[in-house]
């Protein structure tokens, strides 16, 4: 299981590469993360708007309010341009990290 | 089913931001909270225990509520800290100060407490400006709002109020203490009254003072809260 610390660290990077794919509303975004971290990354309604808020100050993300087929309002989330160049280093830090800690952990074992 | 709506106004009624933006957060969060019921009760849930389990999903909606706050609140050179804490606490200071100076340059003698016996001679053991006093309400009073506004904690704010006396709480908790330990020229009979009749005068007597202003600024800003959501229905 994941700690908190490093959930808070990879829970920006984990709302912009899921919305790199296409605009979705909380619950949705919430929902797929879950879904594609197997359980790992598990966001309640407490720690993902405070999150989204904080993003759309940055202006990383942008949300507007839509509405569905069924007539329900939702405010869906974008990934906007500024969102998009944040991405990229993001990930590139992430991936050396774990590069680096795959490597210790291996030699660690050796 | 029930009114998510209501439920999350409720309990975000400290949300200090733009009506309008306020209404976008609680309806945000109440679409957030219906989706998750509907999809328990499709799983097999009563209504009752879906609504139970949703509503679990926020512990703590008075952190919530400040972590909405500070995310929403644009980020620029100062931070909520300081607006919320700092800026406020430090104005009541300088206010509290600089009105201490103006009563003791311009205004009527001050009110000495004296001890009843052959020590009143030598030993006065407390100086207390009244209009000095009086005049405080009104600094606590600034103080809360400016941290209110800024979307400070209950914490934040009452911090701030009562700055001003955290000086002489130094004072006389700490450097007069001292100063009775390590000096023997002085009687510690003296000191003592000293240090409960002063404590009374430049501590207790000011943060009261400070405090019933900032808590008349806190009933008249939730008062007035209350009267927007009654108009907005």
């Amino acid at each position: 299981m994941i700690g908190p610390g490093i959930k808070r660290g990879t829970a920006e990077l984990a709302v912009l590469s899921v919305l790199e794919d296409g605009p979705l509303h909380g619950y949705e975004l919430a929902r797929r993360i879950e879904q594609q971290t197997k359980g790992a990354l598990r966001f309640t309604l407490a720690a993902l708007y405070p999150m989204l808020y904080r993003m759309e100050q940055r202006g990383w993300i942008r949300g507007s309010w839509e509405t569905s087929q069924q007539g329900r309002r939702r405010r869906c989330y974008r990934l906007t341009a500024a969102g998009k160049t944040k991405l990229s280093p993001l990930r590139k830090e992430w991936s050396e990290l774990f590069s680096a800690l795959r490597r210790l952990t291996k030699v660690s074992h050796a | 089913m029930r009114n998510w709506e209501a439920v999350v106004e409720r309990h975000l009624n400290g949300l200090a931001l733009e009506p309008a933006e306020s209404a976008e957060v609680i309806a945000e969060l109440a679409a957030h909270l219906a989706e998750t019921c509907e999809v328990l009760c499709k799983q097999g849930m009563t209504e009752e225990e879906a609504e139970r389990r949703t509503i679990l999903q926020v512990e703590d909606w008075q952190k919530l509520c400040r972590l909405i706050q500070a995310a929403k609140t644009k980020e620029n050179n100062m931070t909520n800290r300081v607006k919320q804490f700092w800026l406020p606490s430090l104005l009541t200071l300088f206010l509290s100060m600089g009105l201490l100076m103006l009563v003791q340059l311009f205004g009527p003698n001050p009110w000495i407490i004296t001890r009843k016996s052959a020590w009143s001679l030598i030993a006065p053991v407390a100086v207390i400006y009244l209009p000095w006093l009086f005049s405080l309400p009104l600094v606590g009073a600034m103080g809360a709002y400016l941290s209110n506004r800024a979307g400070g904690s209950r914490r934040a704010m009452l911090s701030a109020i009562v700055f001003p006396v955290l000086p002489y709480s130094a004072f006389f908790l700490v450097a007069l203490p001292v100063t009775a330990i390590f000096n023997d020229r002085l009687g510690h009979s003296i000191m003592f009254l000293a240090l409960f009749v002063g404590l009374l005068a430049w501590v207790v007597a000011p943060a009261a003072a400070l405090l019933t202003g900032g808590a008349l600024v806190q009933l008249f800003l939730s008062r007035r809260l209350d009267a927007r959501r009654i108009v907005g229905g």
